[in-house]
């Protein structure tokens, strides 16, 4: 999600662009704090199975960290790819 | 669905709605597809922060599968409407 959305709405009168300026802004935030919540739960199931100890070890850690850049670093590369095909759908419509 | 112009009879309001709709449809695809291409695609043992060569082909290739299901379906879901029980 990023603001090639508001690429569309140069048409607009300035109420409507500021509208939906506010919509696609609150739509990134909501998504960012899911993302946020779903990486911390994807990369704690994959990362950390031992509970003798309260504190992460450093193996955890360091699983945690690799787990969290690739995701984010896959996210990228996923937004790249979909943001192809959307503008190729955009063109064959 | 993407129409700048409003047809007439639709009001502001509704064309607002449908907007913020398809919005969060368009974010909701973006999320699950990058759930699933992960699942299938990335070592879970983490043994680097960096994406090897097989795993960023996988990702763009199952990108451009989950896509073509995507079409596939809405296509099947806005020609037949729901199947016969």
């Amino acid at each position: 999600m990023d603001k090639n959305m508001l690429a569309g709405l140069e048409g607009l009168p300035e109420e409507d662009k500021i509208r939906m300026s506010a919509m696609i802004d609150h739509l990134q935030l909501r998504d960012s704090l899911r993302m946020y919540n779903s990486l911390v739960e994807r990369c704690f199931t994959d990362c950390v199975d031992n509970f003798t100890r309260k504190t992460l070890q450093k193996q955890e850690e360091t699983c945690v960290t690799r787990c969290a850049e690739k995701f984010l670093k896959h996210s990228m590369r996923v937004g790249l790819r979909f943001a192809e095909l959307n503008s190729q759908a955009a063109t064959q419509d | 669905m993407a129409a700048n112009n409003t047809p007439a009879g639709i009001d502001k309001e509704q064309a607002f709605g449908m907007a913020e709709t398809e919005m969060e449809y368009r974010v909701e695809l973006f999320n699950r597809l990058a759930q699933t291409c992960f699942n299938k695609c990335v070592d879970k043992r983490y043994k680097e922060s960096e994406l090897n060569m097989g795993e960023n082909s996988c990702i763009d290739r199952c990108v451009s599968k989950y896509w073509q299901v995507n079409g596939m379906i809405g296509q099947m879901l806005s020609a037949g409407g729901r199947p016969p029980i």
